[in-house]
Order: structure tokens, then sequence, then C-alpha cells
């Protein structure tokens, strides 16, 4: 194999195959980069069983192959090539990579016993990619960090007709966004389990490409999602187990509500909570004179706060952890928020807390985008 | 069973978990033959154990020897503390407010001169509580709770203190002497504590 290619597109592309391989795998050969050289292009994949992602590059091949290196190795020598043009060339068991007046050779690993990558049949439709990436960054907060129960570590994405829905809780919380999509297959309602962390990195990564297209392969063996835009492409496995049915938690509708300016209310909530430790709720007290926050239970300091708000009917007291409101209103996207409260049979219960974004003080915004929490039981 | 630095303890068929009789070292013992008239009832053996500092002293008539056996174990390695336990602390710790809206953990093992209260915490409203421990909280554990309490109400930086009993599982007996003694009972979910849950601000 042997190959020319611009040092910045090759960079680029190592970047972005790595961005998704784990740290550490227990297979070594897993920790390689496939460079696939035919025509005019290079083809660089990488795969672990469970990820891949692959792009092109334009490149003058002179002789087509394949080789396999250390994908980190590839990618740190590549981001400090001095001259912008690289020659790639493999002898035997090695890789040569020249720029300028610096030569690298970097021993290669078996081709053959790195995994193919899995194919891609048939696309599902598509979705705008800056919508998709804000939808999945609105959701994914929701999810959960640690792998006590894996199916909540993951972003529940729904296509039905035209449109598309992510979901993701912790139990905690909830958050849900439906955006518009073009759907090209005739496939009914399907949906797809994908880990938070690579639908998150790969809606970020793609963001800026124009338009993202997503496959989705559920009901066999090899259940995956796909994405892919300008020339990149990712696959992923699906996460095993069925996602619990939270949106029949979220409230129809929400009759006695309160209106806030987002940015008050996120510097009013850090301020405040500055006296507690994170995990200690704050309480938030509603009523026509607006809304008064206050920090009580320190041995230490006690605060409190008087935000403006628009309350719609009843007095309203709730206790929340301020990290599980802040994470809302900093996803909302509008200058307003929206919380909708809601009650249940015991009086010392709230009921869970939804919010909305708010374009306006009285004007809804158009995003649907949904984040419920449940509240802290009241202090006695 | 004889133990390397000369105790002697007798045990019972089944039961009870504590020996039945038992010298303690410093001790000697002799094995003597019996006397006719004990030979006439059975005894093959006689053990007489005496302590070495006062006059305590222990005779075991042994009947029929049925396994006679020795096993070097080399160094005690001390008693390490039940698993279980140990995490328990540890859980109740991260998630104090398992006590109480409003409770902050001051520390684990608070040291007292008759041994560590496994927590002390402190109330909504500053006040000092010592939480005692256990997987089954049974009448021992109220007692030593209410040694701790004794203690650390002498103190006057943390005077006023109040007592928690706090155990996978607690007898009948143990909770009304706690009730009693006016220290509070609260039953820990293990699973629940581990599973990182405070029940009341979840969803599902």
């Amino acid at each position: 194999m042997k190959l020319h290619v611009n040092r910045d597109l090759l960079s680029d592309a190592v970047s972005f195959v790595v961005k998704l391989l784990p740290q550490r795998t227990t297979l070594p050969i897993l920790s390689g980069v496939l460079l696939d050289a035919s025509g005019q292009t290079l083809t660089l994949s990488t795969f672990d069983y469970e990820v891949s992602a692959q792009t092109s590059v334009p490149a003058e091949v002179a002789t087509a192959g394949e080789v396999l290196v250390s994908a980190r190795l590839l990618s740190d020598i590549s981001h400090r090539l001095p001259h912008e043009d690289v020659t790639l060339e493999t002898n035997d068991s090695t890789l040569t990579i020249t720029s300028g007046q610096s030569t690298f050779v970097v021993y290669t690993m078996p081709v053959d016993e790195y995994p193919k990558l899995p194919t891609v049949e048939t696309w599902s439709g598509e979705i705008d990619a800056e919508e998709f990436a804000t939808a999945v960054t609105q959701v994914a907060i929701a999810a959960s960090r640690d792998d006590v129960t894996p199916v909540l570590t993951g972003v529940e994405l729904t296509v039905s007709g035209d449109s598309l829905t992510l979901v993701a809780t912790d139990r905690y919380r909830v958050a849900l966004r439906t955006v518009p999509w073009t759907n090209a297959s005739d496939t009914q309602e399907i949906s797809a389990l994908i880990p938070a962390r690579t639908i998150g990195e790969v809606a970020k990564t793609f963001s800026n490409q124009g338009v993202v297209s997503i496959a989705i392969t559920n009901g066999t063996d090899h259940d995956m999602v796909a994405f892919q835009a300008g020339g990149k492409r990712v696959t992923t496995l699906l996460i095993k187990g069925n996602f619990p049915p939270v949106t029949r938690l979220l409230p129809e509708s929400v009759p006695n509500f309160a209106v806030v300016k987002t940015t008050d209310l996120i510097d009013a909530s850090r301020r405040v909570g500055l006296v507690l430790d994170r995990e200690s709720p704050l309480r938030f007290t509603f009523s026509l004179d607006g809304l008064l926050l206050e920090a009580v239970g320190s041995d230490q300091a006690q605060a409190n706060e008087q935000v403006e708000a628009f309350l719609s009917k009843d007095d309203v007291v709730v206790s929340m952890k301020p990290q599980l409101l802040i994470d809302a209103l900093s996803h909302v996207h509008t200058e307003y928020a929206k919380l909708g409260f809601t009650t249940t049979d015991n009086p010392n219960k709230p009921g869970p807390v939804l919010i909305t974004g708010q374009l306006a003080k009285d004007q809804v915004s158009d995003d649907n985008y949904k984040y419920l929490l449940q509240p802290n039981l009241l202090l006695r | 069973m004889l133990k390397s630095d000369g105790s002697v303890l007798v045990h019972a068929d089944g039961g009870s978990y504590k020996p039945l009789n038992w010298m303690s070292p410093p001790c000697t013992l002799t094995t003597m033959e019996p006397d006719e008239e004990l030979r006439g009832l059975g005894v093959v053996e006689l053990w007489r154990v005496q302590h070495a500092k006062t006059n305590d002293l222990l005779v075991i008539s042994i009947f029929e020897i049925l396994s006679d056996t020795s096993h070097e174990l080399g160094i005690d390695p001390g008693l390490l503390k039940d698993g279980v336990e140990a995490h328990l602390q540890e859980l109740l710790a991260e998630h104090i407010h398992t006590l109480g809206e409003g409770h902050t953990l001051v520390r684990r093992e608070y040291p007292t001169a008759i041994g560590p209260v496994d927590i002390l915490a402190r109330d909504a409203s500053g006040g000092a509580v010592a939480v005692e421990i256990k997987r089954r909280g049974d009448i021992d554990g109220v007692e030593q709770l209410t040694r701790y309490l004794d203690l650390l109400n002498r103190d006057p930086h943390l005077a006023p203190v109040v007592g928690v009993f706090a155990a996978q599982e607690i007898k009948p007996q143990a909770r009304t002497l706690a009730e009693d003694r006016g220290i509070r009972c609260l039953v820990l979910d293990y699973d629940e504590l581990r599973g990182n849950m405070t029940e009341d601000n979840r969803l599902f």
C-alpha cells in the first residue's frame, strides 16, 4: 500500500474514528485503526464489536492495500506532522509515515484478525443535524450515569411517521423531545435504545454536517443503529432490555404553574445551594409575591433569595435538589421557563413538576421539550 | 477445645454459641488417671485445669474420646468485621439523609473511651445523633448504644446526644428496650441503600 494524503484531512479522520474507542480494550487488536486505500480514497475504520466508526478522505493512491496500526499512536502522530503532504507506505510488517523531514515507522497488526464492520443495508430516514444535536443534548442529560440498571443509561429513539422522539430517564427525572424528520422507509413505529454517551458524541460531531441519516435494525440478532453524515458513519449495538414506559408519567395538562426567567432561577438556585451539600434539596415557595428559595439544615449557614415569578393559581411549596432543576433550566433554551405543578392524594407529597420552555411570559415554546422531575418530601 | 494460649472451652452438642464452661489463660492443664470410683462410673481420663493467678479450678471428666486432633493455625489474624455490617455503615454514612431530612455526617467510627461509635451525625437543628449499626439488632446492641450515649452525654460540646439504633432487622425485645430508653429504632434496607436511592424523589 502506498499513498499521499493531506495531513489535516488525515488527522481529522483519525480523530473521528478514535473518539468513540474505549480507553482500554481487553483485546489489543481492537485498539487499532484499519486503513484501506483504493481508487482515490483512503478509508479509516474502527470497531470494538459494539461501536464502529468509519470515514473516507480523498488520497492519491499509488498502490492499493490495507493496514492495521495503533489508532492512538496514528492519531498523535498525524496531529504533529510538520508538513501538509503526508506519504503512507507499508513494508512487510511496518507502516512508514513521512511528512517533510519527519519519518515514523509504526509496527502493524495482522489485518485478517480485525473484525469486519457491520454493513448498513437501508437508511430509515434523515434529520436536520443541528436540530438533532440540540435534541440529543436536551434529553441525554436525564440518562443515568451509573450502570446499576443498564436500560436507564440509554436514550430511547422512536421514529413514527414524520416525527422522531427521544426519551431518557434516571428515575429522578424524565426528559423528552419530539422533532420532525424525513421518513425514507415505510416501517411503522420503531424504537432503538442507544447508549447515551455514544448518541451524544455522534450528535455533537455531526451537528455541523447539515443532515444526519439514521438506520435502525431492530428485531434481529444484531440490533443496531447507524448514523451517517458528511462521509462519516457510526454504528452501535442497542442496549438490551425494556425501556420503562415513562411517557405515561407526563401529565396531560398543568393548570397550576409558575413562569420564571430562566437565568434568574438558575443563578438563584446555584447561589442559595452554596450552603448545602450537593445532595440536599432546596425549598421553593411559590406565591402571588413570587418565588422564595430557601436552604436550611446546614449547621454552618442558611440562605434565602426572592425571585420574580408569575403564579397562575394556587400557592405551592416544593422541595427539589437544585442540580436536577438547574439541568432542566439549562436545557430549555428559552428566556423563560414554565414549572407546572401536580398534586397527589398526600398533601405532604407533591406530584412531579413539569418543566417546559416559554418564549415569553405568555408564549409557550414550540419545541415540545419536556422535563419531568419528582420533588423530595417536604420537611416537617 | 484447647487453644494455644492455654484456654480450655467446653461446648454443648447443639444450640448455644457460647461455651458452657471454660477456663481463661493463664492456666495449666494436667491430665490425670481417674480413681477407682470414677473409673467405675465410666470416666477414662480427668483433665484438671488450674488458673495460675486465682484458685479457679475446672475439672473435666472425659468418658469417651471420639476424636483428638490438633492443628497449627499460625498467627491469629484478629476478628475481621462482617462485610455487610461494615458496608452498611459506609452506605448509611453516604446517604445520611436516611436518618431524616437535614441530617449531616460528622464522622464514622467516632472514638470514645469505650470504643468507637459507628456514626456520629447532626440532625436538622444541629443536635448530635449517635448511631449504632448492626445487621441484626438485638438487646446487646441496645446496651452497647446506651453505654456510648452515657459517655457522649458527659461531653458538654456534644450533649444532648440522642441515639439511633439502626439494623437490617430489629428483635422485638431490643426495640422495646430501646424505645423505653428514648432511643429511636431505624430499619435499614440494604438493597435500597446500595441502589443509591432515597425513595421520596424517584418518579418510578
